[in-house]
């Protein structure tokens, strides 16, 4: 790309950040959080290094705009500078969203609340008083006193039978790298499905869920 | 019949447009609420009944641990009959009040979350004012539950120092087309100051526009 002899060193360091491909990761993370009906873990790594890439790409952008680089130049900068804005933001709502639907839930599940990352337990533990006030207020304080609980129907219930989970068994959509050959789906009495690399299947998110896990296998 | 106001509400909501609010039906949750208080009011005497019962059926069963004759037993096991058959009565006619109140409640609770749920997705769109005409249909606690919801979503934003509500489509350019439909006047952009006078067309930062955009002062031009 042409950019002028001056900033030519910026331009290579840039080129070599952006042959990292932490953007194709943030883009994986992204694209799995969004079709996985339950919270992944955080990438705080991940965050923080497309973090730092965003702010050297606000300051090349900067840069050109001060040097006089050719506007067309520019604005593809921008765009890219753009569009990786979006995927961290796009990235870190839906996490948030999931928090807030499923708040009571995750809040009671360890295993779930250790995924979240610091800000985000904050975050969902102001959720999690916010909307319990709204519910005591608006309804169960007004009830009898053996059904004033928010996660119990009544006080006669064994466990908490009122939080709302996300459905496990929906099925995603999903494509592996690389071959895996034949998986068994946990319903039993199934054939194992044989999964190929790069070819896309519908399966019901519970069954592969390890996979997802493990990063062996990717949501679309 | 019990339980049909409540399942009114959920109706209600069901049948609602998708991510829109209703007026918050004030008037058929206070009636279910005052189902539910009557049912407690039906449940209390019919426990206290059981409880009775059942203790006069030990009682009973002490007297004839004692001892007595054959014709006492024969009235005492009659006596027995009876009371336990009222015991059976009372408990289903509590069992019924029981589940009417439980299915009450879940009917209630459904219609809070759910809205609930409709408010805060409201609150990623709109960015903690809500416009009055939404304002004005719901009521006291779920104005005060956007308010609280919409801080605790603004602290997260400003932990992690960014902001959050913007950008929600992916972006395709960076600059965009809008018209401005209100008299906003002049305001400092992220690369210029522009005046923004209604009927304005103009070219800005998509960054810029959206928040514009999404308090309805300004409309995307697509070509």
């Amino acid at each position: 790309m042409d950019s002028g002899g001056g900033e030519g060193y910026a331009v290579d360091d840039y080129e070599s950040l952006m042959s990292t491909t932490d953007v194709e990761l943030l883009k994986t993370a992204w694209r799995n959080e969004k079709a996985a009906p339950e919270i992944l873990k955080f990438d705080s790594n991940l965050v923080q290094r497309s973090r730092q890439l965003i702010q050297f790409m606000e300051e090349t952008v900067d840069e050109f705009n001060k040097n006089g680089v050719d506007p067309l130049t520019v604005s593809l900068y921008q765009m890219d500078l753009d569009r990786t804005m979006f995927l961290l933001r796009s990235y870190l709502r839906t996490r948030l969203q999931k928090i807030e639907k499923y708040v009571f839930h995750i809040r009671k599940t360890a295993e779930l609340w250790n995924r979240l990352s610091l800000k985000e337990q904050q975050f969902a533990e102001g959720c999690a008083i916010d909307l319990k006030d709204h519910l005591e207020q608006s309804v169960l304080s007004k009830l009898p006193e053996q059904y004033q609980s928010h996660l119990r129907q009544s006080a006669a219930s064994e466990d908490d039978d009122m939080v709302p989970e996300p459905q496990l068994d929906a099925y995603v959509v999903c494509r592996s790298k690389r071959y895996l050959g034949a998986f068994q789906l946990d319903d039993g009495g199934e054939e194992p499905v044989n999964i190929e690399a790069d070819d896309l299947y519908a399966l019901p998110y519970k069954s592969i869920k390890p996979l997802v896990e493990s990063g062996q296998i990717d949501l679309v | 019949m019990y339980g049909r106001k409540a399942t009114e509400l959920v109706k209600e909501f069901a049948s609602s447009e998708p991510g829109q609010l209703s007026t918050f039906n004030n008037d058929v949750f206070a009636q279910v609420l005052e189902e539910c208080n009557g049912h407690l009011l039906h449940l209390e005497p019919l426990m206290m009944n059981i409880q009775e019962n059942e203790n006069k059926l030990r009682d009973k069963r002490s007297e004839e641990e004692m001892g007595m004759s054959e014709d006492e037993r024969g009235n005492s096991e009659a006596e027995k009959m009876l009371i336990q058959s009222a015991i059976k009565s009372d408990q289903f006619g509590a069992l019924i009040h029981h589940l009417s109140l439980l299915r009450n409640k879940r009917c209630l609770m459904a219609y809070v979350y759910n809205r609930a749920e409709v408010i805060r997705n409201l609150g990623w769109m709109v960015d903690s004012v809500l416009p009055e005409e939404i304002e004005e249909k719901l009521s006291g606690t779920e104005k005060e539950y956007f308010k609280k919801h919409a801080n605790t979503l603004q602290s997260y934003m400003a932990e992690v120092d960014l902001h959050l509500t913007v950008d929600m489509v992916p972006p395709k350019d960076p600059y965009i087309k809008v018209r401005v439909l209100d008299d906003i006047g002049e305001v400092v952009l992220s690369d210029q100051v522009a005046n923004l006078a209604r009927h304005a067309i103009m070219f800005l930062r998509r960054t810029d526009a959206e928040q514009y955009i999404t308090q309805g002062q300004m409309e995307e031009l697509t070509s």
